[in-house]
């Protein structure tokens, strides 16, 4: 389990150091988000302190992964899920923390050399290139069949109904509900071009976008069919983790594809380019704590500060502000719940003909009448998989399934070895299985269950 | 044809679309029967709300620079003589300008010479119209 979190941060880290990396690259008059001519992005002291921004990622990495080791340290270990997110939330502070700082380094070096470029305040728009928008892109055919095929697990688990007790069937229309948003990106993408006067660069552009997007789109799909497949067939930890890696180096990949594209697209065409776009204009200051801020722009996706990092969300307008809202929400949700789930302890409560387990989110209550047996074992029954509940590096708990007892309701403390099994009339859950924090707390509580259901 | 929008001029940027157009028209950089974009493609392009190319549209179709159409969306109209193109208001702006001109203390000469110039640019190189 330790070893899967450490991969996991890992791919994290490393993914992030390669975006903070890829910003540091001239592209769209733009260094790390900063405004610069080419001429002036080839300055010594420009060059020096990328060369210390490259360095100083590479520490960040460093320090990182050497930081992740400590997972198997007790007692940080029995924690490891909620630290897992606190580091990778760290990883993300410190990079972000990294570029703010050599933003400021740039800024500083552009004031000192009087580098002042005029605000771009004239906007110029060639009437073909708006009248042709769209027209260049592939056809949304390829997105559309990306997200019929994301069905395939929902229709296979149609046919295996064995299946889905390891694989709700709900659970399977995850991946079309993700990969509508591909298609809305493939619509986005598909008219999307920075150059708004050229009518052959905002051709050739729309086209690499809307690759970009149907690339990305395939890529989800390949991600949701591996992972289907290795949820139905495989039931391992590693080979969920497989498409996870295969998802995060294909967008790295295409990311990359298409940023290369287009910054060939921009030497092909510099000689051509007129005048206003080949001059560097200083962007107006509409970026409040990291994200764009303008009520007055009717856009709602915005390109990001740094050219070519993809998209963000203006949050000057309500839906913005609501998307805003929402993510920052599920992102204390999760993190809420991780910690609720990691430090509540269960509480066995025996009171008259019923036993209450309390435990986060997955409260249970069972009758005297319902009890069929009380067992003690010392290993859990074999092929264990999650259901639906938390499953974290000390606990697990929640509705799981097992070769031969079928569902079950589970709370248990890992790193005890000794189970105290409740066998229920009925099927759901056909099991209660529970322990204590230690042995003898799990020999206690059995026989306070066995005592309580002889009764 | 080339827009050139100024986001933070004191003309509204509706005013500057049908203005530009119009310009376009005039010297020759649009024909009759040349499509324009739709109007979320325009308002796209230039960054702004699709109502304000709507009004600029709205505009250019009262005055039948454009039309509009369902299935082939707006397009530069043919030019058609108007008995009473030359009324009040255009009466008005030209009177505004050339007494702009006077108060800057440019003589009639001058003035004569230079609006003949701006004529030939537009009218120039052009047929007559019937």
């Amino acid at each position: 389990m330790i070893v899967t979190y450490i991969i996991i941060l890992w791919i994290v880290f490393w993914v992030m150091t390669a975006s903070s990396l890829y910003s540091a690259q001239y592209h769209d008059h733009q260094v790390l988000g900063v405004v610069l001519s080419k001429a002036h992005s080839q300055h010594d002291e420009i060059e020096k302190t990328l060369v210390s921004f490259t360095k100083a990622c590479r520490l960040v990495l460093l320090l990182s992964a050497v930081c992740s080791l400590l997972l198997f340290v007790e007692p940080v270990s029995s924690h490891a899920d909620f630290i897992m997110i606190l580091l990778m939330m760290a990883n993300l502070f410190v990079n972000w923390l990294v570029i703010d700082r050599y933003q400021m380094k740039l800024q500083h070096i552009k004031e000192q050399n009087n580098w002042i470029y005029p605000q771009k305040n004239i906007v110029t728009v060639d009437l073909e290139v708006a009248r042709d928008s769209g027209k260049s892109a592939i056809s949304p055919v390829w997105v559309w069949l990306f997200l019929l095929l994301d069905f395939l697990p929902t229709v296979i688990l149609l046919f295996h109904t064995n299946m889905r007790q390891i694989y709700p069937i709900g659970f399977s229309l995850i991946g079309p509900l993700c990969q509508l948003s591909f298609v809305y990106l493939f619509y986005q993408m598909r008219g999307r071009h920075s150059n708004t006067v050229n009518a052959q660069f905002a051709r050739q552009e729309e086209r690499i976008n809307s690759i970009a997007a149907t690339l990305s789109a395939l890529a989800m799909l390949v991600f949701w069919l591996l992972f289907s497949a290795s949820m139905m067939y495989a039931q391992n930890g590693l080979a969920i983790l497989a498409p996870v890696i295969v998802l995060l180096a294909a967008v790295f990949g295409i990311i990359r594809w298409q940023q290369s594209k287009i910054s060939g697209l921009e030497e092909k065409f510099a000689d051509e380019l007129p005048e206003e776009q080949e001059n560097a204009g200083d962007q107006q200051i509409l970026w409040k704590w990291g994200f764009y801020y303008d009520p007055g722009d009717p856009r709602l996706f915005v390109p990001k500060r740094m050219a070519g990092m993809g998209w963000t969300i203006n949050i000057g307008r309500p839906a913005g502000k609501l998307i805003c809202f929402g993510i920052t929400a599920f992102l204390v949700i999760i993190i809420g719940i991780t910690a609720y789930g990691g430090s509540k302890d269960y509480q066995v409560s025996v009171s008259g003909p019923k036993v209450t387990v309390d435990a986060a989110m997955y409260d249970m209550t069972f009758d005297k009448s319902e009890v069929q047996s009380v067992t003690i074992r010392d290993d859990l029954p074999p092929d264990g998989t999650r259901v639906n509940g938390y499953g974290g590096q000390s606990k697990s708990y929640g509705h799981f399934s097992f070769k031969g007892y079928g569902s079950c309701m589970l709370y248990i403390y890992n790193n005890v070895d000794r189970y105290v099994v409740v066998q229920l009339k009925g099927n759901d859950p056909g099991y209660v299985i529970l322990n204590g924090k230690t042995q003898a707390e799990t020999d206690a509580l059995y026989h306070n269950i066995s005592s309580w259901s002889s009764k | 044809m080339r827009l050139k929008i100024d986001m933070s001029g004191n003309i509204p940027i509706y005013q500057q679309i049908r203005n530009q157009i119009v310009f376009g028209i005039a010297t020759g950089q649009m024909r009759a029967g040349d499509k324009l974009p739709t109007v979320r493609q325009l308002a796209d392009e230039i960054g702004v709300n699709p109502m304000t190319v709507s009004k600029a549209y709205g505009m250019l179709k009262d005055e039948g620079v454009i039309l509009m159409d369902r299935r082939h969306g707006a397009q530069v109209n043919r030019l058609q003589p108007k008995e009473n193109a030359l009324d009040m208001d255009f009466d008005h702006t030209a009177m505004l300008l050339i007494s702009e001109a006077y108060t800057k203390g440019v003589s009639q000469q001058e003035l004569e010479r230079h609006i003949l110039l701006l004529i030939n640019k537009i009218y120039g190189h052009k047929e007559v119209l019937p």
